[in-house]
């Protein structure tokens, strides 16, 4: 993995400025950099394009209210009226994955999507946060969540640790979905690199041309799968309110 | 592969908090409820344009009634005063011409007692030359000078044999 020009290299994090804070080194990072740019880039956006608050919008204020609806629309049409108390967070998870994966597209920019301890603690959050709030609706109840009705009671046995394993498998599938897809975008982009780099002169423009139709996907990719961190984080709040 | 080393990992985990934290902060708090607050006003904008164009075309509509309650109105009136000159007329002509028609009655009878008389007159003139004719005559034939009476007397004693 050492290689100097692994594919893998580019996911390796370099600290900028290493800082410890009771014995955990808490250095910032190339990662930590790209968080505070895609943090920057969302919030000064989203407030400059909307600072005129004009009833006419212009073209860019558009694309803010455009997202706004997207996510509220994505929101209302899976959890329904008690989706809104949600908004913020769930907005706030698409604009993060969205506009990192989008910073990582940037030649030399690092991906912070394409690591697992970044998207598990986010779908750990969104894991657990939907856990309490069906013990918050439900009480003792949301343990029925795991019971189907309607099937064969010598099916229960079965059926019932199957849920169990579903549920818990949850944050895992939600986490490592997103980790992989920009993995191996990224590993991708950069093998094809390097074939432009080691193939003899003319050749070269081959895998340069494939390098260019797999940016266009990768750019699809990184906003498909924002838009499904954030439709399954829909789709289980949902579930904390609705039991089967 | 650096994703699995796990050196990285609570500092990747802290720097994340704080600005997924401060995202979701920033975003609740200032930057959403300022597209929500766009969005509203537009949507009351449209609202209250919609229910004034509503309300307009209801007053468009009224107007439009009365204007064609009024046309018919006038039409009616107009109507009315017509056959009204049309009948006033008529009866204005018909009774100048039944004035006329006396005038004329009146006049044709003047005329004809006039002509009468005048008939009546030159008859008599007529008699008279005659009788004067016929003395003048029986004076120079018979060499008879008749006075006028025995003369009338003479006529009138064979006035009706001649005829």
């Amino acid at each position: 993995m050492a290689a100097k020009d692994s594919p893998l290299k580019q996911f390796e994090i370099d600290p900028i400025s290493n800082i410890e804070l009771g014995g955990y080194n808490i250095s910032f990072t190339n990662s930590s950099f790209a968080m505070l740019i895609t943090v920057l880039v969302i919030t000064l956006f989203l407030t400059l394009t909307v600072n005129t608050r004009s009833i006419i919008p212009s073209r860019m204020q558009l694309i803010s209210e455009l997202m706004y609806n997207f996510i509220a629309q994505l929101l209302s049409d899976t959890v329904g009226d008690n989706g809104k108390k949600y908004f913020p967070f769930v907005f706030s998870l698409f604009m993060f994955v969205l506009i990192g994966n989008m910073v990582g597209m940037i030649p030399y920019q690092f991906t912070f999507t394409s690591h697992i301890i970044v998207t598990f603690a986010l779908a750990a959050v969104v894991f657990i946060g939907v856990t309490i709030l069906g013990f918050i609706n439900h009480g003792i109840k949301f343990f029925t969540f795991f019971y189907i009705p309607g099937v064969p009671f010598y099916m229960h046995p079965l059926l019932i640790p199957i849920e169990v394993i579903s549920y818990l498998s949850r944050p895992i599938s939600l986490s490592v979905r997103l980790f992989a897809n920009m993995l191996a975008g990224h590993t991708l982009l950069k093998v094809f690199a390097g074939f432009v780099v080691s193939m003899p002169f003319f050749t070269g423009v081959f895998p340069l041309a494939f390098i260019v139709a797999l940016t266009g996907l990768e750019i699809l990719i990184a906003f498909l799968q924002a838009y499904v961190f954030a439709i399954l984080t829909c789709l289980y709040i949902n579930d904390a309110y609705h039991l089967h | 592969m650096p994703q699995l080393n796990p050196e990285f990992f609570v500092s990747q985990l802290f720097w994340l908090a704080v600005f997924f934290t401060f995202l979701f902060v920033f975003l609740w708090r200032v930057s959403l409820p300022r597209i929500a607050t766009v969005l509203e006003k537009r949507q009351n904008k449209i609202d209250e344009n919609l229910s004034l164009a509503k309300e307009l075309q209801e007053k468009a509509k009224e107007i439009e009634k009365k204007i064609n309650d009024q046309i018919n109105k006038a039409k009616l009136e107009s109507d009315e005063k017509i056959k009204k000159t049309i009948n006033a007329l008529q009866e204005d002509i018909s009774s100048q011409l039944s004035s006329l028609d006396k005038d004329l009655e009146k006049k044709v009878s003047d005329a004809e007692r006039e002509i009468l008389k005048s008939k009546d007159h030159q008859m008599k003139n007529i008699n008279n030359e005659i009788s004067s004719i016929t003395k003048l005559t029986i004076g120079k034939i018979a060499d008879i000078e008749l006075s006028d009476n025995e003369f009338n007397n003479v006529i009138e004693t064979y006035k009706g044999s001649f005829n």
